[in-house]
């Protein structure tokens, strides 16, 4: 019957491409950039202050090429023991922070929400600080029972109170506004470093050293420890992400909208909170604030692929995996054989960058 | 069908609908109308499941509260008056977000051609590569009609049948393009399906509209068919605002002209 209505002639463009429809560049996107991931991920692993030479590592890895006489221990130790959790450890957490973007960004619907603008990484600074100040004594407990887990459970716990706590503020009637968003989110960032401010007063010399380094932003400490730990909440992140991409594209269209194409909103906000929330604390708890790379990516694929999420989401694991190890690479080989924290390297790379695209796209873009 | 007894809604303590009895049958295109702030969007927000509400609705025979989100999403698709868009997607790509819920009723192989079948329908065959923000606020409207109708593409599915909630189609609209979208609304109607539409312009509401809905003051002043409902006295006291009615020769169609002297 509907057929009917249907105006003859309107289907001279049929085959073909189908005007409008980016699924297939952002299919292709995607395969590039999980190319590119790999061939970074292998430069990476040659790449740093050591000459250790890499290449015979991953020679007698790959291709069995070389045999085990021919590495020396330290080659050995040096590609196995500290590049390669540390390469996959950057993997990890710039997909985590670059997929937390992407999804605090669709849930507030609103491209500027990024987990370290709002307050959601101050959060889970406190958690991090907190057990690191008190982990002897008043977290004993708590750190007995998690293990190795305390560190990025408290980070996940402080990063889901502030994500809950923003939006709760933020959100009105399923409408956020973004002056509240960025102001409340800079109170509760400002109140969450207060409180972080306050342990660090507390800590010894011991702590101090620690917090500093790590409050900066660094892979410098990863170890296979910590990827099982971190890594594990990080992974489980990611796997959730997919299940949201349906719902956040219908969250475009507003909150009622998305009620309408049967969307259960409440749930969805709920789920996407608590990824967000893991992502970033378990970052946070072995990385420290690295900022800008939830910002910067979901922004510039959004430009090449369009915003559905059914791509936007993956293509960001893989793309903000590749910028952090290339960060990376950056810190750990410019003033070598010291090494940059990387959330400076980030920040001096994104902030401007993120400035420019902002400038660029005013006119269009309806912040 | 749909059917709901005694509504009432209220925002924070301001009751805004009170007491609504109210029924739309599959296969006819049901108006609501009444004068600004008389309670329509309300009615219909709390009809579509958007605003909680005291009272029972039920559609197709089932209580609302049975309802998932998904399984209202089968049953009817809902226009607003506006949409606020969060990011730059193409015209395809809002229209297709009309799919999401999986019950459109197409074969899989007739799925990937509704996006664009249904922006012809709204005659914006061709717009499917540029950007919703760059569409004017007509266009706009037409492309979200488009998405409406890829939800429910098939007025009946399963023997059951399902319903288009129109919160002012056509309040933005051209004339051509107001007759374009009534027909199609019509068209959904003799298909089996039921219609709720919003409307202001009453001359539209007496060419498309089976059954009316006056409201007036968060009530409901009465229902019944175009002839009956659209009398010089009934406006003149639901509007305040005096109009001349007469009668089309052919069919008995009432037709409105406002009058210069208000009163």
């Amino acid at each position: 019957m509907l057929k009917r209505m249907e105006f003859a002639g309107s289907f001279a463009d049929g085959g073909g491409q189908v005007r409008g429809d980016r699924s297939g560049v952002a299919r292709a996107a995607i395969g590039l950039l999980a190319v590119l991931l790999l061939t970074v991920m292998l430069f990476s692993l040659t790449a740093g202050a050591s000459d250790a030479s890499a290449w015979m590592v991953v020679k007698h890895w790959l291709f069995s090429a070389v045999s085990p006489e021919e590495l020396s221990q330290r080659d050995r130790i040096i590609v196995l023991e500290i590049r390669l959790p540390r390469i996959i450890l950057g993997a990890l957490i710039g997909s985590a922070l670059a997929v937390s973007g992407a999804v605090l960004q669709g849930l507030f619907r609103n491209p500027l929400a990024d987990p370290g603008l709002v307050g959601v990484s101050a959060g889970a600074s406190l958690g991090a600080v907190g057990t690191i100040v008190l982990g002897g004594t008043i977290l004993a407990p708590v750190a007995a029972l998690l293990n190795i887990y305390t560190l990025p459970i408290m980070a996940f716990l402080g990063s889901l109170l502030t994500t809950f706590l923003l939006y709760g503020i933020a959100t009105r009637r399923g409408q956020t506004s973004v002056a509240t968003m960025l102001l409340a989110g800079i109170a509760i960032a400002a109140l969450a470093a207060a409180l972080t401010g306050a342990l660090i007063y507390m800590a010894d010399d011991q702590q101090l050293r620690d917090l500093t380094f790590w409050s900066l932003g660094s892979l410098a400490g990863a170890t296979w420890a910590k990827i099982g730990a971190s890594g594990s909440i990080i992974l489980l992140a990611l796997a959730a992400a997919p299940f949201l991409a349906r719902g956040l594209n219908g969250l475009s269209l507003g909150e009622a909208s998305a009620n309408h194409l049967g969307i259960p909103v409440q749930r969805l906000k709920n789920v996407a909170i608590v990824t967000v929330a893991a992502a970033v604390g378990a970052s946070v708890a072995v990385s420290g604030g690295i900022g800008f790379v939830g910002i910067v990516v979901p922004h510039l694929l959004r430009l090449m692929i369009g915003p559905d999420h059914r791509y936007l989401l993956p293509a960001s694991a893989l793309l903000g995996a590749t910028l952090l190890l290339l960060a990376d690479v950056v810190s750990r080989t410019i003033v070598a054989p010291a090494e940059l924290p990387i959330g400076i390297v980030t920040a001096a790379v994104g902030a401007p960058f993120f400035l420019w695209v902002l400038l660029r796209r005013r006119g269009i873009l309806d912040l | 069908m749909i059917k709901a007894e005694n509504l009432s809604v209220a925002i924070g303590k301001k009751p805004i609908i009170e007491n609504v009895d109210f029924t739309a049958r599959p296969g006819e295109l049901t108006a609501i109308v009444g004068p600004n702030g008389s309670g329509k969007t309300t009615l219909l927000r709390a009809l579509s499941g958007e605003l909680p509400s005291a009272g029972r609705i039920s559609i197709n025979g089932k209580q609302f509260e049975a309802l998932k989100p998904w399984q209202m999403a089968a049953l009817r698709a809902v226009l607003p008056q506006s949409t606020s868009l969060a990011f730059p997607y193409t015209v395809r790509e809002i229209v297709r977000l009309g799919l999401t819920s999986g019950y459109s009723g197409a074969g899989s192989g007739e799925i990937e051609s509704l996006p664009d079948r249904a922006l012809s329908m709204v005659d914006l065959a061709g717009f499917g590569g540029r950007f919703y923000q760059e569409l004017s606020g007509g266009e706009q409207q037409r492309v979200q009609l488009a998405r409406v109708l890829c939800q429910v593409w098939h007025p009946v599915l399963d023997g059951e049948p399902r319903y288009l909630f129109l919160d002012e189609p056509v309040s933005s609209l051209d004339i051509k393009h107001q007759l374009i979208i009534m027909r199609i609304a019509r068209s959904f109607a003799e298909s089996g399906g039921g219609v709720i539409a919003i409307l202001h312009d009453l001359n539209l509401t007496a060419m498309f509209a089976d059954n009316v809905v006056m409201m007036h003051r968060g009530r409901v002043d009465a229902a019944g068919n175009p002839r009956d409902m659209l009398s010089d006295d009934r406006i003149l006291r639901v509007y305040e605002c005096a109009l001349k009615v007469g009668v089309l020769p052919h069919g008995g169609t009432p037709f409105i002209l406002p009058q210069s002297a208000a009163v």
